[in-house]
C-alpha cells in the first residue's frame, strides 16, 4: 500500500477530513519549495501536490500561470522535482506526494515518472487526460502509482460511473466550472454530485478549485473526505517571493485544518 | 496502399496515432454536446441547405479559380492556378468555417461566442457571423498580434466584438488559444467555441476540416471544366492548417494530385526559430490533442517565429500529422524573407495582394519540383487578401506613413 492509501485510510479511520496543500516546483526556487513542503506538514497539511510547471497549463487561473512561468524560467523540469521529492523524502517518508501537471511533460518523461515511487512519488493528476483514462493509456503503468482522476459539475452521469470506477488513490471533485483561484462554489450542486460519485466508488472523493477561506473549506470538508487547496496558497508564496519569509503561510494552514476537523 | 479518408476521425477522434480530446474535465460535456449535435446536423437536408445558402449569399462562393498568366510566365514550371480565397466575405478562408460554426452555435441555442484569432482574420469572421445573429462576441488575441494586426483589431471592435489582449506566454497565437480555453471552462454552459483551425480537441479539427473543404470540393469541378483532369500539385499554407486541410481533404483519395503544405520557415528552419512543426518538430499534445509540436528537450511548448501572426503557432492540426506520416502529403517550409519577397512579386505580377500567411505558399513557386513542366497543373490555395498586412510590410520596408 502506498504512503497516498495508508493515509487516506487512516484518516478514515480517525474520522478526520485530508487537508492537500499545492505549491509549483521551483517558485521561487527550489530550495523554497523543499522548505515550503516541510512547513506544510508542520502546518497540519496531510497530502502535498506538487505542481509541475508547463507552458501552456489551460487549466489554471492567472495566479497559478504566473508560478508556472517563474518556474520556468528557473529552467524545472520533472527531473529535477524527481530530486526534490527525494530530499524531501531523506527528511519525511509519510506524506504523500502527488505530482500534478499537463500530460505533454508526463509523456516526455515516461520512463522517469514510471519508476518514481522509487524517488517517493505517491500519485499523479494530470490535467488534461480524459477522466476514464488513466495514466497507464499514455504508457505510464506502475500500480503503486495512484493516477487521480477528476470529476467536475459537468460530468454526466455515465461518465461519473466510469470515471468513479475507473480511478486509484481518490476521486478529485472539481467543485466549479472555471479554472483555478475562480470563485464561485455551488455548495447544493456539490453536494449531490459528491454523493453519485459515492454511489459508484469506495475511493474517497476529495474537493478543490476555488477554495479560500475556512468557511469555505469547513463547508466543503462536510460533503467529502477532504480538501485541496492551490491557488490561495500559491497567491500567499508569490507575495513573499522576496523575503522569502512564509510564517504566515503556516498560519493560514493551521487555520484550514482547525475548520475542517 | 488505398486510404479510406472517411474513417478518419475515429470515433476517439484519431487520426492513426494524431489528435483526441485532452481536455480538463469540464469541458469534456461540452465536446460531447458538440459531437451529437454536428452528428445529427451535418447530414440535414435543412442544415446544408442554409449553410450552402451563406456560403453563396453571404461568403459569395463558388471562389473562382483563376490562371495567373503572368506568374506561369515568371516561373516557368507549369500552369499556375489561383484559388481565389480572398475574395470571400472579410478577405480568407476563415469564413466558410465560421459561417458553419455560428449555425451549430445556433442550433444548440449558445447565446455568446468566443474565439481565438492570431492574424485578426479569425477574429474578424467570427465577429462577423456574431453580428449577424445579434450574439455577444469575444475574441482573445495576443497582446504581440494586437499591435501587428490593429487593422483587424479594429474591425473586429466595428463589429460589436469585444477584444481581450493576452499577455501571457509568447503573448501570440497559441497564448490566445490557451486563454480561450479558459474562458470556456468557466462560461461552458451557454458559450460556443468557435475554434478558428483544424486544431484543438475532437470534434473540432473534423468539422473545421468538414467546413473548409466546400474549396477542395469546388477545386475538383472546376478542374475538370478548367482543365480537364484533376490537378498535378495543391500548395496551401499550414498555420494550424485549416485552408490546406479544406483544399486538401477532398483530393487525399486522389493520387495523381501532390498535396505540399508550406510552413513558416521564420528565420530558416536550421536556426529553430521558425514556426515549422511537420519540419522540425515531433509528437506532442498541446491544446486539446496529440499532433507535431515544437517543443524542447523537457516537452516545453517553444517559442515559435514567424513574420505571419496566422502562421505563428507551434502546433498544427492533427490531420496534418497524419498525412505527413503516410506520405501522403508533402511538408515544407518558406522563410521569412522569402515570404516577403513573394508578397511583393504576386503582388506586382498579377495585381493580387496576398495576405502573408498566403504568401509563404506562393514562395514554394521558386523551389516546385524538377519533374514539373509546361504540361503541369498547379493550384495555389489564396487563403486570403494582404490588406490586413501593409502596416507590417511598410515597416519592414521602413515606410512610416
Ligand atoms: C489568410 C490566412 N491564411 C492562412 C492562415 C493560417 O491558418 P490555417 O493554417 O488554419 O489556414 C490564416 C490565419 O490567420 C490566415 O489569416
Amino acid at each position: 500500500m502506498n504512503r497516498l492509501r495508508k493515509k487516506l485510510d487512516h484518516l478514515i479511520s480517525i474520522k478526520e477530513k485530508a487537508l492537500v496543500a499545492y505549491l509549483v516546483a521551483g517558485d521561487p526556487d527550489l530550495d523554497s519549495t523543499l522548505d515550503l513542503m516541510h512547513l506544510f506538514v508542520k502546518s497540519g497539511v496531510d497530502i502535498i501536490e506538487v505542481g509541475v510547471p508547463f507552458t501552456d497549463p489551460i487549466a489554471e487561473g492567472p495566479i497559478i500561470q504566473k508560478a508556472h512561468d517563474r518556474a520556468l524560467k528557473n529552467n524545472i523540469s520533472l527531473p529535477n522535482i524527481i530530486k526534490l521529492v527525494e530530499d524531501f523524502r531523506k527528511v519525511d517518508d509519510s506524506t504523500p506526494i502527488i505530482l500534478m501537471g499537463y500530460l505533454n511533460t508526463f509523456s516526455f518523461h515516461k520512463e522517469l515518472i514510471d519508476k518514481s515511487d522509487q524517488h517517493g512519488v505517491d500519485a499523479v493528476l494530470v490535467v488534461d487526460i480524459p477522466g476514464e483514462l488513466s495514466i497507464s493509456s499514455y504508457g505510464i503503468s506502475n500500480p503503486n502509482i495512484d493516477s487521480i482522476s477528476l470529476i467536475s459539475p459537468t460530468t454526466s452521469q455515465e461518465r461519473i460511473e466510469k470515471i468513479a470506477k475507473n480511478g486509484s488513490g481518490f476521486i478529485y471533485y472539481v467543485t466549479l466550472r472555471g479554472v483555478t483561484g475562480s470563485s464561485n462554489l455551488d455548495v447544493e450542486e456539490i453536494n449531490s454530485n459528491i454523493k453519485k460519485i459515492r454511489s459508484y466508488s469506495d475511493i474517497p472523493t476529495l474537493a478543490g478549485f476555488g477554495i479560500k477561506s475556512n468557511e469555505d473549506a469547513r463547508l466543503l470538508s462536510e460533503y467529502s473526505d477532504g480538501i485541496i487547496v492551490g491557488s490561495s496558497i500559491v497567491d500567499m508564496i508569490t507575495k513573499q517571493s522576496e523575503s522569502r519569509n512564509f510564517d504566515r503561510i503556516g498560519e493560514y494552514l493551521r487555520g484550514l485544518k482547525n475548520a475542517i476537523l | 496502399m488505398k486510404i479510406d479518408k472517411q474513417k478518419f476521425p475515429d470515433t476517439d477522434g484519431f487520426f492513426g496515432e494524431y489528435g483526441g480530446k485532452f481536455v480538463p474535465e469540464t469541458l469534456m460535456y461540452a465536446l460531447e454536446e458538440l459531437e451529437d449535435t454536428y452528428s445529427k446536423l451535418k447530414d440535414s437536408e435543412d442544415f446544408k441547405k442554409e449553410f450552402y445558402a451563406d456560403l453563396s449569399d453571404f461568403v459569395g462562393r463558388p471562389s473562382p479559380l483563376y490562371y495567373a498568366d503572368r506568374l506561369t510566365k515568371h516561373y516557368k514550371s507549369g500552369k499556375i492556378w489561383l484559388k481565389r480565397e480572398d475574395l470571400n466575405h472579410t478577405g480568407a478562408h476563415k469564413i466558410n468555417n465560421t459561417v458553419g460554426q455560428i449555425l451549430l452555435a445556433k442550433y444548440m441555442g449558445k447565446k455568446r461566442i468566443i474565439a481565438e484569432t492570431g492574424a485578426g482574420q479569425h477574429g474578424v469572421a467570427t465577429a462577423t457571423v456574431a453580428a449577424r445573429l445579434g450574439l455577444e462576441c469575444h475574441i482573445y488575441m495576443g497582446a504581440e498580434d494586437v499591435k501587428r494586426q490593429s487593422l483587424n483589431v479594429y474591425r473586429i471592435k466595428l463589429l460589436g466584438a469585444h477584444v481581450h489582449a493576452v499577455d501571457s506566454g509568447t503573448a501570440t497565437l497559441k497564448d490566445a488559444l490557451n486563454e480561450a480555453l479558459r474562458d470556456w471552462v468557466t462560461n461552458v454552459d451557454d458559450t460556443y467555441y468557435i475554434i478558428g483551425s483544424v486544431t484543438g480537441p475532437h470534434p473540432y479539427p473534423m468539422i473545421v476540416r468538414d467546413f473548409n473543404s466546400v474549396v477542395g470540393f469546388e477545386l475538383i469541378d472546376q478542374s475538370k471544366a478548367l482543365f480537364g483532369r484533376m490537378p498535378d500539385a495543391i500548395i496551401a499554407c499550414v498555420g494550424g492548417g485549416s485552408n490546406a486541410m479544406g483544399a486538401f481533404y477532398p483530393f487525399i483519395d486522389k493520387k495523381e494530385t501532390r498535396l505540399i503544405g508550406v510552413e513558416a520557415g521564420g528565420n530558416g528552419v536550421s536556426t529553430g526559430e521558425h514556426a515549422a512543426p511537420l519540419n522540425d518538430g515531433s509528437p506532442g499534445v498541446l491544446h486539446g490533442a496529440r499532433s507535431y509540436l515544437m517543443q524542447d528537450e523537457v516537452g516545453q511548448v517553444k517559442d515559435t517565429k514567424s513574420v505571419s501572426a496566422g502562421l505563428d503557432y507551434p502546433g498544427v492540426g492533427p490531420e496534418h500529422s497524419w498525412l505527413k506520416d503516410i506520405g501522403r502529403a508533402e511538408y515544407v517550409a518558406i522563410n521569412d524573407q522569402e515570404a516577403l519577397d513573394a508578397f511583393h512579386t504576386v503582388t506586382k505580377l498579377e495585381g493580387i495582394m496576398p495576405a502573408l500567411e498566403t504568401a509563404h505558399a506562393f514562395a514554394y513557386l521558386d523551389h516546385l519540383p524538377k519533374d514539373f513542366d509546361e504540361s503541369t497543373n498547379i493550384i495555389v490555395n489564396v487563403s486570403g487578401r494582404g490588406d490586413k498586412d501593409i502596416n507590417t510590410v511598410a515597416e519592414i520596408d521602413g515606410i512610416k506613413f
